[in-house]
C-alpha cells in the first residue's frame, strides 16, 4: 500500500509541475479554464443550459470542461474533486442537490478556487449564484390560474419528484397564491414523477374521480403538463380545464402555439448559461461582480408565444 | 397438492376480487366501463413487458433490459414516426425490429457465455439506456404523425386500441404455453434444465426464443407508449422492468423456474393496475401508494415459497 | 450387547429410511479406545449414512449413540465436532479461495474480542503440518493445492480439533503409494495418542494392514464384527456379498439377435481408458465397479452428455459421433441416469408431459401439440409399465421413487429406441418396484432391445446380466459370461 502511496503523489506532483511549466510558457496567452459540472444530460432544460454556456464561452474565448452528474450528488463532489486537482480558473456547478451537493462548494472554496451555481442552489453559499427562484415560478403559473378563474375553482397539481428543491419551491410558489383566493380549491395533488406517461395516467384517473369538477390543472413541469393535456384531449374535457405547466419546453411551446396548453412559465436557459460564464470571466480576471444574478421567469401564453418561438 | 397449487392460483384471483370490491364501496366512480377501460389501457404496456418477462422466467431465468428496451424502440421508432415521412409501417417495423434484435443480443450472451441472465440483462440495461439517449440525442422525439399516434390514443368500434392490442397478445402467449413444443420444452427447462437436456431438448434454442420474445414484446411495448404520450423519450420505460417481473411474481410465476401462466401474470397486470387507479381515485399520498405495492409483491413472494417447501 | 468399558463409541438398533426405503436397519456397531476399526459393505450397504449419523448431519429414525456415556442421539455437527469426532470426507469439504490456515481453523478461528488474530492461526496451522511431517505452507490457498495435500490438510485440521474419534472414508482414493504411507504413519501415530478411527475402504490391501478389527454391513444391517487377523479375505467377501440370489430375478429368456452397438478404445483422460465391448438385440450387457471406477462416465460419453478424447462408437454397423444427447436419441440410444432427480424427469411437470418430452416432436405438427395423440401414448405407456398415480396428469414430484424411474424409462422407451442404458436402474427404490423393473428390462429385451445395465449391487448385476464388464479405476478389468460370473469373481476384479 506504502507503494501505491508514493506513486500516486508522484504522479501528482508530476503531473501538477508539468501544467506549471506549461501554463508559463503560455502565459500572456492564458485562456480561462472553466470546469462545469450539470445536473442531468438527460433533461432537456439542462442541456439548453449547457448548450448556452458553450457559446459564451467561445464568444469570451473560454476553455470550457464540461461533465455530466447524472443525478448523483456523489459523482458531482468528486467531479469538483478532480477540477480542483485540475486547478480550473473556475468552477461552474449546477447542483443535484440542495444539501448533498454542498460539500462540493465547501471543498472548491477551500481550494480558494471561485465556484459558481448555476439554476438552482445549494445551502452553502457559493461565490456567486446564477440562476432563477423557483418558487416565483410556481407563483406565476398559480397567479395565471387564478386570474382564468376570477379566483373561484377546483384545482389538481401535479408534483415532480417529491422532495427535490424544484418540486418544493414550485409547490411553495403556488400554495402562497392558493392562500390569496380562499375561493380556490387544491381538491387533489400527486407526484407524476416529472414523467409525461404516469401524468396521462394520473389525470385519466382523476377525471374518473373529479369528472366536470375540474377547473385547472397547474403540472410543475412541461412534460407533466403535456400528459395531463393529453388524458383532458382524449376524453374531450380540454376546453373545460386549464392547464398550466412551466419550463417552456419546445413541445410545450408548440402547444401554447396551437392553443392546447393554456400557459407555460419560462426558465431563461440562455441568459442563466450565459450568465454564469460571464460572471465566471468577471471572477478569473479580477472584475467586480453581482453575489446573485437573479434571471426572471416569464409567463409565455398565446399572445406572447411569438417571442419565444425561433 | 395439485388442489394447493390451484388454491395458489385463485388465492390471487381470490385476492383481487377483494381489492375490487373494497374500492367499489369506498368509490362509486370505481366499478364503471370508462374506469375499467382506462385501467386497462394504463395496463397495456406493463402487460406487454410482464407476458415476455414470464417466459423468461419459467425457463428460470430473468429479463431487467425491459425497460431500455422500451425506451429505445419508442425512440427508434418515433424518429422515424414524423408526418408525412415513411408509411405508418416502418416505424412500427423498426421498433419491433430494435426489440427483437437486443432480445436476441441477450439471448446469444447468456447462452454462449453461460453468465448470469441477470448480469447480463444488467448490462444490457445499461447499454439500452445509452443507446437510447445516443439515438435521440438526449431530448424527446415529438412531432409524430396522427397515424402513429392512432396506436396508443386510438378506438376501434370504441375499444381503446391498446387493450385490443393486450387481448390478442394475451390470446397468442397463452396459446404459445399451453399448447406448442416451444411452451412445454419452456416449462421443462425451468423445471430442470439438466434433465431437459439429457433429453433431448435444445436448451439453448428455447433459451433464445424466450428472450427474443421479450425483446419483441418490449419493442411493441415502447411503440404503444411512445404513440400513447405522442413523443419518443430517451428517458422512458425506466423501472418498467420491476413493475413486469412483480406482476409476473405476484401472478404465480416461481422465479425458480418451471411454473406460471399468462393468466395469472395478466391478473397480476390488473391487480397492479386496479391498485394505482383505486389510490388515486382516493386521491391517496404517492408515498402510501409505494408502501401499499411493496407489500402486496412481498405477500405474493412469501405465497409462492410457502407453497413451494410444501412441495 | 453389553457395554465395554474400553469403548469409545457404542450404537445400539440405529435405524434410518429415506422416503420408506430402510438405508439403516437395526445397527449395532462398537468403537474401542485407540483402534483403527474398518468399516466394510458394498455401495448401498449403509456405511455413508451411518457417518452422516455419526457426524450429526442426519437425525435417525430410532436408536441411539453412545459417545463416551453420553447420548448423541439429537445432537448437530457443531457440537460433536466438539465433543471430539472429526470426519474426513470422501468429497473434501474445504472452501478453495481461502488459505491452508484459515481452513484448518475455519469456524473456530483464534481471535481476541472478534478480533481475528491471523500470526497465531498461520503459526499453529503450520506447526500441525509439520507435526504430521507433511510439506505444505500454511499461507497457501487450498486452490492450489493437489487433492493429496487437501487430503492432508483434512487430516490436520481433524487433529486440530482434538478429535477423539476420526472417520476416513476412502481417505487414499486420491493418494499415491507414496503418500499412503504418510497417511498410515500419521494413522499409527494418532493410534498410539489413544485416538480411535472409523476407516472406510473398499482397498482390501488396506483395510488388513492398518486395520485392528472390521465390522460388515449389508443392506442396512449390522453382519459382523471379527478380528482383522482372524479373517481371511475370501471369508470378509462373502460375508460382504453373503445374500443368496433369490426369485427376486425373473427369468431371461429372450434371443440374443445381431449386434447392435460396440465401443472401440473409447477414453478421456482421467475418467476411463480403452474400453471395448459390444452388445447384442435382446441382450443384457453388465457393467460392474466400485463407485469412481468410470462406469456412468462412460455411459455419459455414450449418449452425448460429456465429450470422449479417443475411441469409436458403432451403432447398426454405422461409425457414430454424437455431440448431444439430442443427437443421441435421435439415432436411437435412450439412457436412463443413475440421478433421476437431476437428470431423469422433471419434477413439477405431470407424468403424461414427462413421458412424452423427449419424442413430442413425434406428436405434434411444426408448431403445435397433439394432446389427444400425446395422451393416448402416454397413457398406454403408463399402464404397459403400471405406475401408480391418480391421473396421468399427477405432477411426477409427487409419485413414489420406483414410480419415478418408471416414468424416465417411460420417456425413453416412447422414443423406440435400439439400445437403453439403465444406470443403477433400482437405486433408492423398494423391493416390489424393483422386481417390476426387472421385469421391464426382460420386456425390453423380448422387444430387441440391446441393454446396458451399470448396478452396484452385484446380485442385480447377476441376475439380470447375460455377460458382465468389470471395471476398476477406469479401466476394462474382465469381460465375463454369465456362467463364468460369480460375485467373488467380479469383486476380485473389481478390486484389483
Amino acid at each position: 500500500m506504502k507503494y501505491i502511496y508514493s506513486i500516486l503523489i508522484l504522479s501528482v506532483f508530476l503531473f501538477t509541475s508539468c501544467n506549471q511549466t506549461k501554463s508559463n510558457e503560455k502565459s500572456e496567452e492564458k485562456k480561462i479554464k472553466v470546469g462545469v459540472t450539470m445536473l442531468s444530460m438527460q433533461n432537456e432544460f439542462i442541456v439548453n443550459i449547457s448548450d448556452e454556456m458553450n457559446k459564451k464561452a467561445e464568444e469570451l474565448g473560454v476553455e470550457l470542461i464540461t461533465v455530466d452528474a447524472e443525478h448523483q450528488p456523489l459523482k458531482q463532489i468528486e467531479q469538483v474533486e478532480s477540477f480542483i486537482a485540475q486547478k480550473v480558473d473556475v468552477i461552474i456547478m449546477n447542483p443535484c442537490e440542495v444539501e448533498a451537493s454542498s460539500p462540493a462548494v465547501t471543498k472548491a472554496l477551500a481550494a480558494k478556487i471561485p465556484i459558481i451555481n448555476v439554476n438552482s442552489a445549494t445551502s452553502t453559499k457559493p461565490t456567486a449564484f446564477v440562476g432563477s427562484n423557483d418558487v416565483e415560478s410556481g407563483r406565476i403559473a398559480m397567479k395565471f390560474i387564478a386570474d382564468k378563474l376570477g379566483g373561484k375553482g377546483n384545482i389538481v397539481m401535479i408534483h415532480g419528484f417529491m422532495g427535490q428543491a424544484a418540486q418544493i419551491q414550485r409547490e411553495q410558489g403556488a400554495k402562497e397564491i392558493l392562500k390569496e383566493f380562499p375561493n380556490l380549491k387544491l381538491i387533489a395533488h400527486q407526484t407524476g414523477e416529472w414523467d409525461r406517461a404516469k401524468s396521462m395516467d394520473l389525470m385519466q384517473n382523476w377525471i374518473q374521480s373529479y369528472g366536470k369538477d375540474i377547473n385547472a390543472v397547474f403540472a410543475q413541469n412541461d412534460e407533466m403538463g403535456l400528459g395531463a393535456l393529453k388524458a383532458l384531449q382524449d376524453t374531450g374535457l380540454k376546453d373545460k380545464v386549464i392547464v398550466v405547466s412551466i419550463d417552456a419546453i419546445a413541445d410545450a411551446l408548440q402547444a401554447v402555439k396551437k392553443g392546447t396548453l393554456d400557459a407555460t412559465v419560462f426558465q431563461n436557459a440562455k441568459q442563466q448559461g450565459a450568465g454564469a460564464i460571464e460572471v465566471a470571466v468577471k471572477i478569473a480576471t479580477g472584475q467586480s461582480y453581482e453575489k446573485e444574478v437573479m434571471i426572471p421567469f416569464m409567463l409565455v401564453t398565446k399572445e406572447n408565444i411569438g417571442r419565444f418561438l425561433k | 397438492m395439485q388442489y394447493i397449487n390451484r388454491l395458489r392460483q385463485y388465492g390471487i384471483f381470490v385476492v383481487f376480487i377483494i381489492i375490487c370490491l373494497i374500492l367499489s364501496l369506498i368509490s362509486p366512480q370505481f366499478l364503471t366501463v370508462s374506469n375499467w377501460t382506462i385501467i386497462i389501457t394504463q395496463a397495456s404496456i406493463n402487460a406487454l413487458l410482464a407476458f415476455g418477462v414470464t417466459f423468461v422466467i419459467i425457463t428460470g431465468g430473468i429479463d431487467l433490459s425491459l425497460g431500455s428496451m422500451v425506451a429505445v424502440t419508442g425512440v427508434t421508432a418515433a424518429m422515424l414516426a414524423h408526418p408525412d415521412t415513411f408509411p405508418v409501417a416502418l416505424p412500427i417495423f423498426a421498433g419491433l425490429l430494435a426489440g427483437l434484435l437486443m432480445g436476441v443480443f441477450n439471448g446469444f450472451i447468456i447462452t454462449k457465455s453461460k453468465i448470469a441472465p441477470f448480469i447480463v440483462t444488467l448490462g444490457t440495461m445499461t447499454i439500452g439506456r445509452g443507446l437510447a439517449l445516443i439515438l435521440s440525442k438526449g431530448r424527446p422525439i415529438s412531432n409524430l404523425s396522427d397515424s402513429f399516434n392512432f396506436i396508443g390514443g386510438g378506438n376501434i368500434f370504441g375499444i381503446p386500441f391498446p387493450i385490443i392490442v393486450l387481448i390478442l397478445v394475451f390470446i397468442i402467449c397463452s396459446i404459445i404455453l399451453k399448447k406448442t413444443l416451444l411452451g412445454r420444452y419452456i416449462y421443462a427447462i425451468g423445471g430442470n434444465e439438466q434433465a431437459s437436456r439429457a433429453s433431448g431438448i435444445n436448451v439453448n434454442r428455447v433459451k433464445m426464443a424466450v428472450y427474443s420474445i421479450s425483446g419483441l414484446l418490449a419493442g411493441l411495448a415502447g411503440i404503444l407508449l411512445t404513440s400513447r404520450i405522442t413523443t419518443g423519450q430517451p428517458n422512458a420505460g425506466a423501472g418498467f422492468e420491476l413493475d413486469a417481473i412483480a406482476a409476473a411474481v405476484i401472478g404465480g410465476t416461481s422465479t425458480s423456474g418451471g411454473t406460471g401462466t399468462m393468466t395469472g401474470t395478466l391478473i397480476g397486470v390488473l391487480l397492479i393496475g386496479v391498485i394505482n387507479n383505486g389510490l388515486d381515485l382516493l386521491n391517496v399520498t404517492s408515498y402510501y401508494q409505494q408502501v401499499v405495492m411493496g407489500t402486496i409483491i412481498i405477500g405474493a413472494v412469501v405465497l409462492d415459497s410457502w407453497n413451494q417447501k410444501n412441495n | 450387547m453389553p457395554s465395554n468399558p474400553k469403548n469409545i463409541l457404542h450404537v445400539q438398533n440405529l435405524s434410518k429410511a429415506f422416503f420408506g426405503v430402510k438405508a439403516l436397519n437395526n445397527l449395532q456397531f462398537e468403537l474401542q479406545k485407540g483402534e483403527v476399526h474398518a468399516l466394510m459393505g458394498e455401495n448401498g450397504a449403509g456405511k455413508s449414512t451411518f457417518m452422516k449419523i455419526l457426524m450429526g448431519l442426519l437425525i435417525p429414525d430410532s436408536g441411539d449413540i453412545i459417545f463416551e456415556g453420553e447420548s448423541l442421539k439429537n445432537s448437530n455437527v457443531h457440537e460433536n465436532l466438539q465433543k471430539g469426532i472429526s470426519m474426513i470426507h470422501q468429497e473434501i469439504l474445504i472452501v478453495p479461495e481461502l488459505t491452508v490456515a484459515q481452513n484448518i481453523f475455519l469456524g473456530r478461528e483464534i481471535n481476541y474480542r472478534n478480533w481475528l488474530n491471523d500470526k497465531a492461526i498461520n503459526q499453529n496451522a503450520q506447526e500441525l503440518l509439520n507435526l504430521i511431517g507433511v510439506n505444505i505452507n500454511a499461507r497457501t490457498k487450498i486452490k492450489n493445492l493437489s487433492i493429496a495435500e487437501m487430503q492432508m490438510v483434512e487430516i490436520a485440521k481433524a487433529i486440530s480439533t482434538n478429535a477423539k474419534v476420526i472417520i476416513m472414508d476412502e481417505p487414499t482414493s486420491a493418494l499415491s503409494n507414496k503418500e499412503v504411507s504418510t497417511l498410515f504413519k500419521i494413522i499409527k501415530d494418532l493410534k498410539a495418542k489413544g485416538v480411535s478411527i472409523i476407516y472406510i475402504s473398499h482397498k482390501m490391501d488396506e483395510i488388513y494392514e492398518i486395520s485392528d478389527r472390521i465390522t460388515v454391513l449389508r443392506d442396512g444391517k449390522y453382519i459382523a464384527t471379527k478380528n482383522t487377523s482372524e479373517l481371511d479375505k475370501n471369508d470378509l467377501i462373502a460375508l460382504m456379498v453373503g445374500r443368496e440370489i433369490d426369485r427376486l430375478f425373473p427369468e431371461n429368456i429372450s434371443k440374443k439377435g445381431e449386434e447392435v452397438f460396440s465401443v472401440e478404445n473409447l477414453s478421456t483422460k482421467g475418467k476411463f481408458e480403452e474400453i471395448n465391448f459390444e452388445v447384442h438385440a435382446g441382450e443384457v450387457l453388465g457393467i460392474a465397479g466400485l463407485m469412481g471406477a468410470g462406469r456412468t462416465e462412460i455411459a455419459r460419453a455414450i449418449f452425448g452428455l460429456d465429450k470422449y478424447d479417443s475411441g469409436e462408437i458403432t451403432l447398426k454397423g454405422n461409425k457414430i459421433n454424437i455431440k448431444s444427447p439430442k443427437e443421441a436419441i435421435e439415432k436411437g440410444i435412450g439412457y436412463v441416469s443413475e440421478d433421476r432427480k437431476v437428470l431423469g424427469f422433471i419434477p413439477a411437470m405431470s407424468i403424461n408431459e414427462n413421458i412424452s418430452l423427449s419424442s413430442l416432436a413425434n406428436f405434434s405438427n411444426a408448431w403445435f401439440v397433439n394432446s389427444t395423440d400425446e395422451q393416448e401414448a402416454t397413457t398406454q405407456l403408463s399402464n404397459d409399465l403400471k405406475i401408480k398415480s391418480t391421473s396421468i396428469n399427477q405432477k411426477v414430484m409427487n409419485l413414489s421413487g420406483g414410480n419415478q424411474q418408471k416414468v424416465v424409462i417411460g420417456k425413453v422407451l416412447l422414443t423406440s429406441p435400439s439400445l437403453v442404458i439403465l444406470d443403477e436402474p433400482t437405486r433408492g427404490i423398494d423391493i416390489g418396484a424393483k422386481f417390476e423393473i426387472y421385469k421391464l428390462i426382460n420386456q425390453l429385451t423380448d422387444k430387441g432391445i440391446a441393454v446396458i445395465m451399470i448396478s452396484s449391487e452385484l446380485p442385480e448385476i447377476l441376475g439380470m446380466s447375460d455377460r458382465i464388464l468389470v471395471l476398476s479405476k477406469g479401466k476394462q478389468t474382465a469381460l465375463l459370461s454369465k456362467q463364468e460370473a460369480t460375485q467373488e469373481r467380479i469383486m476380485h476384479y473389481a478390486v484389483s
